[in-house]
């Protein structure tokens, strides 16, 4: 199986989600993580998606017919090499006292990776990275006890000097949102 | 200087100016040249009936029996008249009885515009009365849907709809609208701009160039080439372009079972049809030739049998309007995407003329073993009426010009058959999605979008009783659709499967048929039963005749087979010829 992520650009409607995600259970693909936001560009959302799959072809066919949503104004298929890619995820350790002290200083240097918030019985750690990375850094936290552990979906750009939006088409007048 | 009453008085009268919301969609259909809808009204679409009541002198409503009818109607009509079907029903059930005409459509590639009512917009979500998310529901299966719930967005969402539905590769799309957004008043006065491009959707219509002439080059260099003509060529209008590439390249062409009448029966390069039960030569010259010229068809496992096997000595050129179809079951050694019609127009002057007298005569000589196992069998006035007979009959008698309407099974291949399509647009069946009950709705619909033509529908006894009701919809409306049962008191298709690959274990096939004329004549229309040979002549000929609806049912064999017949799955190399 090989990791494809697609990126889908499409008009920020009610029900998008909806008929892309219906493409890929009708071909029997599984989603196995997804990530939405607004663009730069008012009213155009970006679809992150990531899926596993055998055949190049098939993920093809995929993109092609999402393209024929009404709504979807471009879309991208990408190997793991064509993108820069991370996701961000948050794990929950508890402090009691007569636990074993977390050595903030190699999730720090080794790790990359933050506390973002502490209690008196808990801290909540912050890692950014590549699902191998995040992975690894939960192996290393294991031994604490891991109350809570939450990724999220990928985001990526492409290896290419250009930005996905210039693909867009070019007809309108773009009103940027930020 | 005004006085405060009369500034009221003169915004009342604005304010009256202003539509409400199901008039807006009365004015829109206007705009958009609609003087026919197929619908049935119910709770939550009656403001938009309402509206209708007083647009009757500029739009004509076809009441049906059953959504379902008012779906295929307007498939029927689209398919016949090139224009966008329209169809209307309530909320809830009368919403999901649109679902097959809509995934018909879809597959089928009609233009269909379809106005469902909703609940109020205060009530969604509520599982109130009549509630059922139909834009979940019709999602899969639309080209586009939208819920409206203020009056406001009426104009602008409907011209988007006919926009999408018959641009492309024409599909359905739905609508639907709140109560609240039939009942209430627009804020602003009507005003319709008809769209003609959509930022997120703008189908090429003409080639890139550089496909177009890689397309050529291809077809130049090959020594057997071969056409395969779908229902692009309808749906582009694209027949007398395509005439005269095949005359100048003088290349064989056969058509899918959509493509049928896409070039007259007589023309001498027309080889036949392909597919599961299609003719032998057409079928068994896709593993002969060196280039497959596909023209708005989209290689169906229905044509192709097993997709690997078949034309895998060929390279293909693929001329298709989506571009999701390029590659997806055939890889297209020259994809041209764009309009069949452009496409052709465009290829005519870099292709060169041909003489493929030789290569043709291939295919003659394949008719030979077909027409002493298949055609004389199935034309030898033998024993009981045949279905092949009947078609045939009516083919010499309406002169091949009449517009064939079919429902699904063996009736449906037999009438592909044996009718001698002279004119275009004279097939109509229901092909991608095998609708059975589409044939009696659909027949009004084409005979609304053809008037001045013969309209004829072959039906088989199951087929006419899923939507038998719609009989009632053609007594009312007075038109000399003329309905013909192939009667053979079985599921005939699923018969001959049974029969052919489950060991004859016939599994809930035969039918105790109702007395089809008295049914008929309860309906109010003219009825006869044909059970003898002899009779058939002047039974049709008295069909013909009448201006009025007509059910001619024939009594044909019990347990006639169709072939050629290429089992699922298997290479069209495998065809049958019995």
């Amino acid at each position: 199986m090989t990791q494809y992520t697609i990126c889908v650009y499409g008009e920020n409607a009610v029900g998008l989600l909806n008929k892309i995600t219906i493409i890929f259970t009708r071909r029997r693909i599984n989603i196995e993580s997804l990530t939405v936001s607004e663009t730069v560009r008012k009213g155009v959302s970006r679809f992150t998606i990531g899926i596993k799959h055998e055949k190049r072809e098939e993920v093809e066919k995929l993109v092609r017919q999402i393209r024929k949503v009404l709504e979807v104004l471009a879309v991208f298929g990408y190997l793991n090499d064509d993108i820069v890619y991370n996701e961000i995820a948050l794990f929950k350790i508890p402090t009691p006292a007569d636990a074993k002290p977390i050595d903030i200083d190699t999730i720090n240097k080794v790790y990359k990776a933050w506390v973002v918030y502490w209690e008196l019985d808990y801290v909540v750690i912050e890692k950014t990275g590549t699902e191998e990375e995040i992975f690894e850094f939960f192996r290393y936290l294991k031994p604490h006890g891991i109350t809570e552990f939450v990724r999220s979906g990928r985001v990526a750009v492409g290896k290419t000097p250009q930005g996905l939006v210039e693909y867009l088409p070019e007809e309108m007048e773009w009103e940027y949102a930020i | 200087m005004k006085t405060s009453e009369e500034t009221e008085v003169l915004e009342a009268v604005e304010t009256a100016k202003f539509l409400s919301g199901g008039q807006a969609l009365m004015e829109s259909f206007l705009q958009e040249g609609v003087d026919l809808i197929f619908g049935y009204p119910g709770g939550a679409i009656m403001p938009i009936y309402d509206a209708l009541y007083d647009y009757t002198d500029r739009i004509n409503h076809v009441l049906v029996r059953h959504e379902q009818g008012a779906g295929h109607a307007a498939e029927g009509f689209a398919r016949t008249s090139g224009k966008v079907g329209v169809c209307m029903a309530t909320s809830g059930p009368g919403a999901t009885n649109l679902v097959t005409p809509i995934a018909d459509a879809i597959i089928d590639c009609t233009p269909l515009v379809a106005i469902t009512g909703q609940v109020f917009s205060g009530l969604l979500g509520t599982d109130a009365f009549q509630e059922t998310d139909v834009i979940g529901v019709t999602m899969p299966i639309c080209k586009w849907n939208y819920q409206v719930v203020d009056p406001d967005e009426i104009p602008e969402v409907l011209a988007k709809a006919f926009f999408i539905a018959k641009s492309g590769k024409p599909g359905p799309v739905l609508i639907d609208i709140t109560k609240d957004a039939q009942v209430k008043m627009m804020t602003k006065p009507f005003s319709y701009k008809k769209v003609e491009k959509l930022i997120s959707y703008n189908p090429r219509v003409t080639p890139k160039a550089d496909q177009v002439e890689k397309a050529a080059e291809l077809i130049n260099r090959a020594k057997k080439p071969y056409i395969l003509f779908g229902h692009g060529i309808l749906i582009s209008q694209a027949m007398e372009e395509f005439k005269e590439f095949v005359e100048k390249t003088d290349i064989p062409c056969a058509s899918t079972l959509l493509g049928i009448s896409g070039i007259s029966i007589e023309h001498p390069n027309y080889m036949g049809w392909l597919g599961m039960h299609g003719m032998y030569a057409p079928n068994v010259m896709t593993d002969k030739c060196d280039l497959i010229i596909a023209v708005g068809m989209r290689f169906d496992d229905r044509v192709t049998g097993d997709a690997n096997l078949f034309a895998k000595q060929a390279k293909i050129v693929h001329i298709e309007i989506d571009p999701a179809e390029i590659n997806k079951i055939k890889h297209a050694d020259a994809p041209v995407v764009g309009d069949a019609k452009e496409a052709l127009r465009l290829l005519l002057p870099l292709v060169k003329k041909g003489d493929f007298t030789a290569w043709k005569n291939e295919f003659r000589k394949l008719e030979a073993p077909e027409k002493e196992l298949v055609t004389d069998r199935d034309l030898k006035a033998e024993g009981q009426i045949k279905m092949a007979e009947v078609v045939k009959m009516v083919s010499d008698k309406t002169k091949g010009e009449a517009c064939i309407v079919v429902d699904v099974g063996q009736h449906q291949m037999v009438s592909a058959r044996y009718y001698d399509y002279k004119k275009p647009h004279s097939y109509i069946a229901s092909g991608g999605l095998g609708t059975m009950g589409y044939a009696i709705p659909a027949a009004l619909g084409a005979k609304f979008g053809a008037p001045d033509r013969e309209v004829v529908a072959f039906i088989g006894d199951g087929c006419f009783q899923m939507t038998i009701q719609e009989l009632g919809t053609i007594a009312q409306s007075g038109l000399p659709v003329k309905l013909v049962i192939l009667n053979n008191n079985f599921l005939g298709m699923v018969r001959q499967w049974q029969q052919l690959f489950f060991e004859k274990r016939y599994s809930f096939v035969e039918l105790q048929n109702p007395d089809f004329i008295t049914i008929s004549k309860g309906f109010g229309l003219e009825a006869n039963r044909v059970t003898e040979r002899e009779n058939l002549s002047d039974a049709l000929d008295a069909m013909l005749a009448s201006d009025k609806g007509y059910v001619l049912e024939v009594v044909v064999e019990k347990e006639e087979n169709v072939f050629p017949m290429v089992p699922a799955g298997t290479s069209v190399s495998q065809i049958r010829l019995q």
